[in-house]
Order: structure tokens, then sequence, then C-alpha cells
């Protein structure tokens, strides 16, 4: 597979791949400190500057697992991004990075560039840059 | 309270005395809108944002409304023994909305194509537009866009046609709320990627390009093209491989391979509609940029 954006995204217009951003965190847990300052202090920035993200907000109650952002992209993946012991800046850079990535699977990429047309003056072929034959068997002017 | 939850399955017979536990992990398949956290509300909201358009929210929201939704749930509450007047939900479907969005888009991309390529027939237009308003395209990027977590619709997964309806619909609601210069710049923007990389003749079925090629140039007043094979390589062979050239007046209008001579004089022709078409593969990108004459016009008008 080669890189490719989700129905060949930007080139009409930008549409933004993720579409919600779940904050699933509990109340008390100490590694949850930081979700919890993010929460208080960042959230609202981050909807404000991701209108087209919805964002959830979700205290588990109880000591549940740890806290986790779950990205839900629009062609159904959902990935899963643990924050625990995490401090509030480094939940910003992650969210911000979730929601600039498309969805798509991310691959070792082999080859920095990739065409669906592979060559411009058309693929080789044993007769590129042959005269034909009606040049070459075509009826001879007598030397004069 | 994951989107996936693990079954645990006792064994009814357990073998030998013992008790064996199946553990089975699963995705479980539901609609996005009966898993925790979903705020129809804010996700309409989200969808707007997302296409970079100002809906009218009421309309998007009635957009979204498939018919089969609203029998289904009018069934629904019969069953459970509700009154005649409460039955009846207070919703719009979204009948007229799509009709209106697919006549628009129909139109709007016609009238695009009549002036990207002037010389494409009509029936090679209908074809494009055919292709890009069928519902296998329709549905693709409506599901790329994520339109079935929004669609209210009976069945799950939502089938390709509620999909198609839904998305038209979309265009309708936008159409309705800012107007046509905006519901066009939309339909390009979501549609005319989808022509990257395919050919005139994958979309458009021509069962015999010689004789359409043969009509077009008595149009254009040109003498009918004379057929000579150019190059040909392991005739004896069992992959021969031969060059048709067509002639038109000594001058080559085109060129093209093929296994047998009939398929090469075919494919020579094909390639020949092509350039007269001007829908070669090296023709020139779609222009995606936002009508700046027309801004500058209405300037114009609204200073004066």
């Amino acid at each position: 597979r080669f890189l490719t954006a989700v129905l060949h995204n930007g080139v009409g217009r930008y549409v933004r791949q993720l579409q919600r951003l779940q904050l699933l965190f509990s109340p008390t847990a100490a590694d949850a400190r930081g979700a919890r300052q993010f929460v208080e202090e960042a959230a609202q920035d981050f909807a404000r500057q991701h209108p087209d993200v919805v964002l959830y907000v979700s205290p588990r109650s109880g000591p549940g697992p740890a806290p986790v952002l779950r990205a839900e992209y629009l062609n159904g993946t959902v990935r899963d991004e643990l924050i625990a012991s995490k401090t509030s800046e480094e939940i910003v850079q992650l969210a911000t990075k979730l929601a600039n990535q498309s969805g798509l699977d991310i691959i070792r990429i082999r080859k920095p560039f990739h065409t669906d047309n592979p060559s411009i003056q058309g693929q080789w072929h044993p007769l590129t840059n042959k005269p034909s034959i009606l040049t070459v068997q075509g009826p001879r002017l007598q030397p004069q | 309270y994951s989107s996936s939850i693990s079954f645990l399955v006792p064994f009814q017979k357990a073998r030998s005395g013992q008790r064996v536990l199946f553990l089975s992990w699963f995705p479980f398949r539901a609609r996005r809108s009966e898993k925790p956290n979903w705020d129809y509300h804010a996700e309409i909201q989200a969808f707007s944002h997302r296409v970079q358009e100002n809906f009218a929210l009421d309309l998007l929201k009635t957009a979204f409304v498939n018919p089969c939704y609203i029998e289904s749930e009018e069934a629904r509450r019969r069953q459970l023994g509700l009154d005649k007047d409460a039955v009846a939900l207070q919703l719009q479907d979204n009948t007229g909305l799509a009709e209106r969005g697919l006549s628009f888009a129909r139109a709007y991309l016609a009238q695009c194509f009549e002036g990207a390529y002037p010389e494409l027939p009509a029936k090679g237009i209908e074809a494009l537009v055919n292709f890009l308003t069928s519902q296998e395209l329709v549905s693709y990027v409506a599901q790329n866009l994520s339109i079935q977590d929004l669609a209210l619709c009976r069945d799950f997964p939502a089938p390709p046609d509620v999909l198609q309806r839904t998305f038209l619909a979309v265009i309708g609601a936008l159409l309705e709320s800012s107007g046509p210069e905006r519901t066009g710049i939309f339909v390009r923007d979501f549609f005319i990627p989808q022509l990257i990389g395919k050919d005139l003749f994958e979309i458009w079925e021509v069962v015999n390009p010689m004789g359409l090629l043969l009509d077009e140039l008595t149009k254009r007043n040109i003498s009918a093209p004379e057929p000579r094979i150019t190059r040909q390589l392991g005739v004896s062979t069992v992959l021969p491989v031969y060059f048709v050239g067509l002639y038109c007046d000594k001058k080559m209008l085109a060129e093209g391979p093929g296994e047998t001579l009939l398929a090469a004089e075919e494919e020579a022709a094909r390639v020949a509609l092509r350039k007269l078409y001007g829908y070669t593969e090296n023709r020139r990108p779609w222009d995606y940029s936002k009508p700046k004459q027309e801004l500058a016009a209405e300037k114009a008008i609204s200073s004066n």
C-alpha cells in the first residue's frame, strides 16, 4: 500500500478526519492527574480550536482502567492512546497529533514518492525510440 | 465500557467434569449512537464545521432523517401501545431535499464538464455525470464522511441507497441554506476529485470507437482515417504486438498498441477520440481554486 489520503482529501477542500475524541479518566486516581488538569485548563481551548471534533469528557467512577484518549476517525478507525501519568501539555500535544492524523494505518514508507501514472512518456517497450517499419521496409529510393 | 465487550461463555456440557470457560473477544457491532458518549446535536454541528459550510441546522437535521426511520419508529411506538396522537412523529423526512440535491448536483456537474471539455459530446457528459452521481460512488463518499453514523435509518449497517439519499439530502440542505454558489463548490470539491486516475472510456462504455471516430471526423470535415501498421513485434509468436497508426491526409492522428490488429486499431481509435475530446491523460488538472472573477464582479457591482 502506498501513502494515500481518504477521498483525495485536500484536493478539493481539507476535511479533518478526526470526528470524535473521548477522554476517559478516573476522577480520583493518581495517574489521571494530568487528565484532570487537561480538563480544567486546556480542554475548552482545544474544543474551541477544533470545532470539527466532538470532545467528550467522561470521568468514570471507581478504580477503573488507566486513563485513555480514544480517537474515532471518519473512516471508522478507533485508536486508543494511553495517557496515564502524562502532564496536561503532553495530552494537548497528543490530542493535536491525533486531530491531524487521517486514521489510516501507519505504514512504513518505502519510497518518499508515488504516482498513479508512472511515466509521462509512456512505458518502455521494445519499440520505444525505434523508427517505424514503414520507414525501414518501405519502398526504398534508388541511390542516385 | 469500551466499544468491544468481552463475553464469558460457559460451556454447557463440561467435558470430564471440568468446567471450560471460553473467552470470546470480538468487536461489539452497534450503531455509534447506541454506544456511550453520543450527543446528536454536537455531532451535527461538528459535521457542518468539518465540511466547512454554514448549514441551517434544522435543515441539516432534516436531511439526516430517512423515511424508513420514521416508519420503523412509528411501528415501534404502535407496538408499545401508544395512542394514535403520540405515535405520529413530528419529523419531516429528507425525500424533498434529496431530490433537490440530486437535480442540482446533476445540473451543476453537467455544466462544469461542458465548460471544461467543450468538445465532449452530450453522451459522454451524461456518462460522466451518471458515474459521479451513481449509488456506488456517492455512498462511498458518504461512508468516508461518516454519514452512516449520523443518518437516522432503520437498518444497520446503513444500506448504500440510504447513504446516497442522505448525502444528496445534505447537498439539498446546503442549497437551501447557503445558495447555489457555495453548493456548487461543495459538489465540485467532493465529487470531481473522484475522477482522478480514471480513464474516459472506463466511465463511458463505447462499443464501437471506430464508428464514433468516423462520425466525429465527418462533423469536423476531416477525411476518413486510414489505419496502417506502424510497428510489429513477435508476429509468429504467441505474444505479438502490433502498433496501428491512424492517418488522416497523410498526417498521423493517433497510434495505439494491441495484441491483434483489430484490437490495436480499436485502441488507436480510442486514443484519437481522447485527443479530439481533450480528455487525454496529460490534460491540465481540474482547477479547484475559488472563482475569483465572479467575486471581483460582485464587489464591483456592490461598490457601484
